[in-house]
């Protein structure tokens, strides 16, 4: 059976330490490197070192986790990074799983979950756990990003000023301030290129918008 | 001295000067002619006197001359003559030669028959002279030897023989040598009287005729007219003296009461509205100018009243091109504007500054928390999983270190979300609502319309936009019982808008304190040189943020 060779990017040393005494009890696990910053690391990816996993700490000096999915992406190599972070937010998961981590560990995670995630990472799938999974998806439910040309909320203004709602009843019905609603019609006019609000109605209908 | 007093000094006196002299110089015009008058009176007396007893003279020599008879009607006895008289023909005076110096008028006439000697009546003489009429009280005409010494009787000294009252005055003398004199002078008795004289016209008879009349008499009516004139010379000062005062009153008393205004200014008051009677064009534009320059005042004193509130968007019109006072306030007015500018530059840069300071210790300790004190942990956690034999135990104490990781956690994102800085604004404020919903029943949406790639928000801006909805996230939680909340985060080209509303109870925004919470987010809307509306009535709380895209 083939040893997972993983390298450990913290640039806290005890931590580096706990973790490699935590995965040597594991004969399938092996620690062949331990470096403290994203620097160190990518030397060692550019040096053809031969490794599977990389477990990469966000938070380090000189050239941090992000930067270093970053730089993967350029590199020729099969090293499969699994960030272990101190941070839960959904964001940060969601970053990293844009940017090519095949899984995201919190630091105190479990032993079993930790050695699990490696296993299934050195097989070249993707490990988020179930709680995990759900702070991505609880944030980037959250984000409102829109393929139309005009952005969700401007084509919830455009309903309301087709429905012949004032300014102001726009923004006391969608919790904003009335220049709001006004810089929001001003940039609905510009992008459906039209002068006015009558203009604006008949394009959009036009173009099954409302 | 007033100005009254000098009017009334410089007026009265003129007037004293003039009735002075026009009394005195008409007295004397009227004594002059009263003078002239008398003295001709007189003249026309003495004439017609002298005339007469020329005549009487004159006819009895005649009635002399052809009486026949020689013998002597004279008392020789009485009246001795020198045989010169007696050889003399003519009319003589014999008095000197009376035994008695009684006044005797003789004719001697010498012809081939022998002397004819003989004595006038007196009597007729002396009724000629004592006719006393347009005399007056004091008037008599009498005759004086060559002798001055008096040949008819006196009527003042009747029983006196008048050969012993003696004139000794030169117009007696005069008159001897032929002339008409008119003059004043003292009589025998040694008062004034107006005289006048001339010489009798008989040859070897001589005698002088004078006509005089007191003086005191004469002026009695120079007098009543002195007195007069004084009475009316006074009466005519006292009413100058009325006249001007009243005059002067009317002169002075604008000009006092001016003096009073003035001097209620002087004193700094210019809201006095005293109403004065001006009673003349040149009095009605020295109060209209004193009105203007009091209204001009009373313009600068409310200018300056309202620099000391530091009001200083009123406005001053300049009164005239020279009005110096109303340049120097205005120039006044912009300098405090500049201070005040400045004033709030430096207070909102200081503010900043120490705003800014406290963020990055935050920031700092927070990093401290997560990447210092976190990684001891996890370190402590799995020197726990490696060292601990008994099963409960490990788990136990595995607990409690993730229990304290968490707690890190929560503190190192209250101090500073690491995601301002790696993310920005709009996620840092999903994850921190996220983690608050966990702990609350109220519902609260929030809307993240921030660009997601290339927002213009800067960091600065980030954690005061990070601050203030914790503030007001934290003021709805704890004092508005409100239900539901909902945030908008909305990024324009222009500016950032931060739209917040609750349905709680709402607040007094003049009154609130809120432990300063509403202050300290107006002070860091300020520090971001952005805009605020508070709109805090209940079930429909607003608050409007504005800032501006500084890139």
């Amino acid at each position: 059976m083939n040893e997972i060779k993983v390298i450990i990017a913290d640039d806290h040393k005890l931590f580096r330490n706990g973790l490699e005494e935590l995965l040597r009890k594991y004969d399938d696990i092996k620690i062949i490197k331990s470096v403290g910053d994203g620097i160190e690391f990518m030397n060692c990816v550019k040096n053809q070192i031969d490794a599977d996993v990389v477990l990469l700490d966000i938070t380090m000096p000189n050239m941090d986790g992000f930067q270093v999915l970053k730089e993967l992406k350029t590199v020729n190599t099969t090293i499969k990074p699994v960030i272990i972070s101190m941070y839960n937010d959904g964001n940060y998961i969601a970053k990293c799983a844009k940017m090519g981590a095949y899984g995201y560990l919190l630091k105190n995670t479990d032993e079993s979950e930790l050695v699990l995630a490696i296993r299934t990472v050195s097989k070249g799938k993707k490990y988020f756990s179930a709680e995990i999974s759900e702070k991505m998806i609880n944030f980037m439910s959250t984000q409102s990003i829109s393929e139309n040309i005009l952005s969700n909320k401007e084509t919830e203004v455009l309903g309301l000023l087709s429905k012949g709602l004032t300014t102001n009843e726009i923004a006391a019905k969608l919790y904003v301030s009335s220049r709001t609603i006004e810089t929001h019609r001003g940039n609905i006019l510009k992008k459906l290129e039209v002068k006015n609000t009558a203009e604006l109605i008949k394009k959009a209908t036009e173009m099954n918008m409302i | 001295m007033s100005i009254r007093t000098l009017i009334l000094i410089i007026i009265n006196s003129l007037i004293a000067f003039v009735i002075v002299v026009l009394a005195f110089s008409s007295y004397k015009e009227f004594s002059n002619v009263l003078n002239d008058r008398i003295l001709q009176q007189l003249n026309s007396i003495k004439t017609l006197k002298k005339n007469q007893i020329e005549h009487l003279i004159k006819s009895e020599w005649e009635k002399f001359e052809i009486s026949e008879f020689y013998t002597q009607n004279w008392d020789s006895a009485l009246v001795r003559l020198p045989d010169s008289i007696k050889k003399t023909n003519g009319i003589h005076d014999f008095t000197p030669y009376h035994v008695a110096k009684k006044t005797t008028i003789g004719f001697v006439l010498n012809t081939r028959r022998g002397t004819k000697i003989k004595i006038l009546d007196y009597n007729k003489i002396k009724n000629i002279l004592f006719e006393r009429t347009g005399m007056g009280n004091s008037g008599e005409s009498y005759l004086v030897g060559e002798d001055c010494r008096l040949r008819s009787q006196s009527r003042f000294y009747p029983s006196t023989i008048p050969y012993t009252l003696s004139v000794k005055a030169e117009n007696v003398a005069n008159a001897f040598q032929g002339k008409n004199v008119a003059t004043i002078r003292k009589d025998y008795r040694g008062i004034e009287v107006y005289s006048v004289g001339s010489r009798i016209a008989i040859p070897n008879l001589k005698m002088v005729i004078l006509s005089e009349i007191d003086v005191d008499e004469v002026t009695m009516p120079l007098k009543k007219l002195r007195e007069r004139l004084a009475g009316l010379t006074f009466a005519i000062f006292l009413l100058a003296v009325m006249l001007s005062l009243f005059l002067t009153r009317i002169i002075t008393n604008p000009i006092k009461n001016m003096q009073k205004s003035l001097k209620i200014m002087a004193q700094g008051d210019y809201n006095q509205t005293n109403e004065f009677i001006k009673n003349s064009n040149e009095i009605k534009e020295m109060f209209e100018a004193l009105a203007h320059l009091k209204t001009s005042l009373q313009g600068a004193v409310k200018f300056s009243d309202d620099m000391g509130k530091m009001n200083l968007n009123t406005e001053y019109q300049l009164k005239s091109p020279n009005d110096l006072l109303g340049k120097s306030l205005l120039a006044m007015r912009d300098k405090l504007i500049e201070f005040r500018n400045n004033e709030e530059n430096t207070r909102i840069l200081s503010k900043r500054m120490l705003v800014n300071g406290m963020e990055n210790e935050r920031r700092r300790l927070s990093r401290e928390l997560h990447d210092g004190i976190g990684p001891y942990l996890t370190s402590l956690k799995h020197y726990i999983e490696n060292k601990v034999e008994n099963e409960k135990m490990k788990k136990e104490m595995k607990k409690i270190v993730d229990d304290t990781i968490a707690e890190i956690r929560l503190m190192s994102n209250a101090l500073m979300p690491a995601s301002i800085d790696d993310f920005g604004i709009g996620v840092t404020l999903t994850n921190f609502i996220e983690n608050i919903k966990k702990s609350t029943t109220v519902t609260i949406v929030y809307e993240d319309l921030t660009q997601q790639e290339n927002s213009n928000i800067t960091n600065h801006q980030a954690i005061n936009l990070f601050r203030i909805s914790q503030e007001l996230i934290n003021n709805s939680l704890k004092h508005s019982n409100a239900k539901n909340i909902r945030i908008t985060l909305s990024e324009f080209d222009e500016f950032i808008s931060l739209f917040y509303f609750d349905d709680g109870i709402g607040f007094d925004t003049n009154s609130i304190k809120l432990g300063s919470g509403i202050s300290n987010i107006k002070e860091r809307v300020a520090i971001c040189n952005g805009t605020i509306t508070i709109n805090a009535v209940a079930r429909n709380t607003t608050f409007e943020i504005e800032l501006p895209i500084e890139s």
